[in-house]
């Protein structure tokens, strides 16, 4: 029946043409939006690296402050926030915070077996030793910043996993290491885990912090990231800005929570897989509605031979059978067309993706047209069912 | 293959001649009536009709256009429901039959010829005759393509399997038509005027093959024609005027 049914869309393939070109156009584009939406499923579902409910961003400008007078003002407004209570830590970090949109890349080379490769991007963070309290990171390997750093010779870094796959191999060893490129050099005290900064709808990307000295004067006025007691509010940071103002009469702050910006990052970064999705959704319907009028149409058109199919032994179930089949088949020639597209993404690697989010987005897109053209063929198969057979015979 | 039609052409079968006397009833129709009923007005197509007819007959059905003689055929052929009276197949009720059990009748016992032919234009010749077997369980590709080859073959037409209907004469098609009836070797075969479009040679060879077929393997045959000679050649004629049976 199969092979008949082949047989049958084969010979109407002018007819069906139009249909066939509906459904493969349609997976291309489910293809395409699910991959979307997969990856950003798949970032969303991969843990941060890190806590930002009791995470809070204050952003110090010197202002017209000369700059020798900086470093001892910033050291007055740190003191000030240690001791604020609700305070539970002070971190200094570069303007690439978590959620912020600002990244810092730069690259790296490696030697592997005598061959030379270049890893980037690489992410890099600044990062005072109290980072990893205040944000909660897990440490895989090695240790944290602490005051041994301060002297050390080189500056030490704590790289993330991924870049110590990127760099050492899966679950290489690290600690201990140089790395650079050929401007500078650091030395690998520590493994972290990932630590998404991007936020929640980025893929885990090697990075490194970037040991800080609580005595660095360089990046004087920059980032603090401070950690708060769960509760904290508006009292607090009416506090917070208060003190810092009388610290340094022209210093300007601006206090963010990581939970807000995080709220403005994530609407950002849905903004194009929820337009793309509604898109999608449109696509469906009016694929379905084609489908469902096609296929009403097929049926009054061919009532003869609805017919003839049962005068010749068909049960109404067969025939509706048929009507079912047929879609199906249409829906699996324009599905194989639609493949050999999709299966270019993964073959041809684009934009780096993972192949089984390619896979997924193939089989998703797949049977949701499966289960589209079964939904609208129901209608119009039972229509078919209950064409009386002499009736039909006499219209022809 | 051996020529069906040689030993019938030059020798005419006796007009009432059934090789093994009339056999049990396999349709038994019982005051059959069937009323079409439109906005404006009410056709009846068959007035209070009984008919019986037996296994291995040959009947033809004469009669003028609009008396009911489609409207019969497509009753016996379990294609519409009579408005009132009963239809007994093989002496049960037809409408203690489910709609499986009729479509299972429909392909095993019984093979239509339609008037106006009603072969599926996007199908080629060939698996337009193999329709009923496609629907018929336990018949692999391979023996209903054969079967349907060996029915081409019988009308002529062995040479068009790979044809579609629109690539062929009127004549061509309704030979098809006979074929697609002749493929599933029902026991009973209802011919709509099967020879209406053929030329006298070719309507002659028809009538031949379905005089053999009658002939040798029993198949019961009720046949509209418009063609006293042929009507001549089967067993019993009927007449109809108006819905009545009249003879
Ligand atoms: N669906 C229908 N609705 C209304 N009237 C119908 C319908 N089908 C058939 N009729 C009427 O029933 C009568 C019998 O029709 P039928 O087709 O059985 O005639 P027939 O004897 O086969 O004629 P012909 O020799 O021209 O084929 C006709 O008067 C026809 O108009
Ligand atoms: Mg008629």
């Amino acid at each position: 029946m199969i092979r008949h049914l082949i047989t049958l869309m084969w010979n109407r393939r002018r007819a069906n043409g139009l249909l066939l070109a509906e459904i493969f156009l349609a997976f291309v584009v489910l293809f395409i939006v699910g991959s979307v939406g997969l990856y950003n499923y798949r970032n969303y579902r991969a843990p941060l690296g890190f806590g930002y409910e009791n995470v809070w961003q204050i952003n110090l400008d010197a202002g017209t402050q000369p700059r020798p007078e900086q470093y001892a003002t910033l050291q007055t407004i740190l003191r000030q926030l240690r001791a604020t209570p609700g305070v539970v830590g002070v971190a200094r970090t570069s303007s690439n915070t978590p959620f912020s949109f600002s990244t810092n890349n730069i690259y790296l080379e490696t030697e592997q077996n005598g061959v030379k490769r270049t890893v980037e991007p690489v992410n890099i963070y600044y990062a005072s030793p109290e980072l990893s309290g205040v944000m909660g990171l897990e440490l895989r390997a090695g240790r944290w910043f602490d005051r041994r750093d301060e002297a050390a010779t080189r500056p030490s870094v704590v790289i993330n996993e991924q870049l110590r796959d990127e760099l050492f191999g899966p679950g290489g060893l690290a600690v201990g290491k140089r790395i650079g490129n050929k401007d500078r050099e650091w030395q690998v005290v520590g493994v972290s885990g990932s630590y998404r900064a991007g936020g929640e709808l980025s893929e885990p990307q090697p990075g490194m912090f970037v040991h800080v000295s609580s005595e660095d004067t360089s990046r004087a006025a920059s980032r603090l990231l401070l950690a708060v007691k769960p509760g904290s509010g508006a009292e607090l940071e009416k506090k917070l800005s208060a003190d810092i103002r009388s610290a340094g009469p022209t210093w300007i702050s601006n206090i963010t929570t990581l939970p807000d910006q995080r709220q403005t990052q994530l609407k950002a970064g849905l903004v194009l897989p929820v337009l793309l999705g509604v898109v999608c959704l449109f696509l469906l319907i009016n694929v379905g509605l084609g489908l469902f009028g096609v296929l009403w149409l097929n049926i009054s058109r061919r009532r003869g031979e609805i017919g003839v199919r049962r005068a010749m032994g068909a049960t109404a179930g067969g025939i509706s059978g048929q009507v079912l089949g047929e879609i199906l088949v249409i829906t699996t020639f324009g599905l194989a067309l639609g493949l050999l597209v999709a299966v270019q993404f993964p073959l041809l690697g684009v934009q780096n993706v993972r192949p089984d989010i390619y896979f997924t987005a193939m089989l998703l897109a797949a049977g949701t047209l499966y289960l589209l053209a079964t939904v609208c063929a129901l209608y119009p198969s039972r229509l078919a069912a209950g064409i009386q057979p002499a009736v039909a015979l006499r219209e022809e | 293959m051996t020529n069906l039609f040689a030993s019938a052409t030059d020798s005419p079968q006796p007009a009432a001649a059934p090789v093994a006397g009339p056999g049990r009833a396999v349709l038994q129709l019982t005051g059959i009536e069937k009323v079409y009923q439109t906005r404006t007005i009410e056709t009846v197509a068959l007035n209070h009709v009984n008919l019986t007819i037996h296994q291995g007959e040959f009947v033809s059905v004469m009669g003028p256009s609009g008396c009911g003689k489609s409207t019969l055929l497509s009753i016996m052929g379990l294609l519409d429901e009579p408005t009132s009276g009963t239809l007994e197949l093989d002496g049960r009720p037809v409408q203690s039959y489910s709609d499986k059990e009729l479509a299972r009748l429909r392909n095993h016992k019984i093979g239509f010829v339609f008037q106006s032919y009603h072969l599926i234009n996007d199908l080629s010749v060939l698996d337009n005759v193999e329709l009923p077997l496609l629907y018929r369980a336990g018949v692999g590709g391979k023996e209903r393509r054969q079967r349907a080859y060996a029915a081409l073959e019988k009308v002529g037409l062995g040479a068009r399997t790979g044809h579609f209907p629109s690539q062929l004469s009127g004549g061509q098609r309704q030979r098809v038509a006979i074929a697609r009836a002749l493929a599933g070797e029902p026991e009973i075969i209802l011919a709509d005027e099967p020879t209406g479009n053929l030329d006298s040679v070719m309507g002659e060879e028809i009538m031949d093959l379905l005089l053999t077929l009658n002939r040798e393997q029993g198949t019961t045959i009720v046949m509209v024609t418009h063609d006293e000679q042929q009507a001549l050649k089967t067993q019993r004629l009927i007449r109809f005027f108006d819905g009545s049976q009249v003879s």
